[in-house]
């Protein structure tokens, strides 16, 4: 048997915590002083359709048993706790302020489409080297111009953001908002409003989920 | 045994309304990743990763219908 990884959690934790994708109770584990949610499996679960809402279903409960929810990725299985004490224990410290950063919010996610890339007009950089030409492309990397007066509008509700360009059209973007629980109606409504006013793009908002794109790097 | 699972691969994203993949590339592509010791046994998530932006775009798409 291994254990297969929901999240991590802060405390307190209320019980029961329900059972995970395969049927399995779910229990604590605590590791490199971080408590994480699992379960006991035979085998790594394979992906399907159903695998994958169960796993997003069961974190989606956890967030009526406590406040803070990590999500860890689907399909991490380890063999048991010293090697999820071992894997945790590089990344405890930035793992615990994620779980500080998450704490009492959910996620909102918003997809941009249009019919044209927003490419990096580098000539605006030339004069400054391969340096500034690197950091341009990174900055823009982190940016979503397209949808600035929405970003603006939504600035009273959300936390933490972050982006991710696609440029492959019509998917522009994806902008990942930290919003406290409870204000996802007031976030959609905003959008709806924000979005009658933006040109040449269009906005297709989902959630809550859980904070999934507010996990930090890999943990190797 | 793999042609299988990549087979379920290309079923889940053929299938895939948008509300699906929404939740392939939260579920699959985000969240705390762990490496190393990881026995991921998963043959087809990297099929899964590879066209999932592709299906992102085709979701917009989808939800216009």
């Amino acid at each position: 048997m291994s254990l297969y990884l929901y999240a991590l959690v802060g405390r307190p934790v209320r019980r029961p915590l329900g059972r995970g994708l395969a049927g399995e109770q779910l229990r604590l584990v605590e590791a490199a002083g971080l408590l994480v949610v699992a379960g006991r499996v035979p085998d790594s679960p394979r992906v399907t359709a159903t695998a994958l809402r169960r796993h997003d279903a069961t974190v989606r409960r956890l967030a009526g048993r406590t406040d803070a929810v990590l999500p860890i990725r689907f399909g991490t299985v380890l063999d048991d706790r010293p090697a999820l004490a071992r894997a945790l224990a590089p990344r405890a410290a930035g793992l615990r302020e994620a779980l500080a950063l998450v704490a009492g919010h959910e996620q909102m996610t918003l997809r941009i489409y249009g019919e044209a890339a927003t490419t990096l007009d580098e000539s605006a950089v030339d004069d400054g080297g391969a340096g500034q030409r690197y950091l341009a492309r990174r900055l823009h990397a982190r940016r979503a111009p397209e949808v600035d007066p929405l970003r603006r509008a939504l600035r009273g509700l959300v936390s933490a953001e972050r982006i991710e360009r696609h440029e492959r059209p019509p998917l522009l973007a994806s902008v990942y908002h930290l919003v406290r629980r409870g204000d996802s109606e007031r976030y959609l409504a905003t959008v709806a409003a924000a979005s009658a006013r933006l040109n040449g793009v269009r906005v297709s908002p989902s959630g809550p989920w859980p904070a999934y794109a507010f996990a930090p790097d890999a943990v190797a | 045994m793999k042609k299988k699972s990549i087979s379920k691969a290309q079923q889940i994203l053929s299938e895939a309304d948008a509300s699906l993949l929404d939740l392939v590339d939260h579920v699959l592509n985000k969240g705390v990743f762990i490496e190393g010791e990881v026995l991921l046994g998963l043959a087809d998530v990297d099929l899964v990763y590879l066209r999932l932006s592709a299906l992102l775009c085709a979701a917009d798409r989808l939800t216009e219908t």
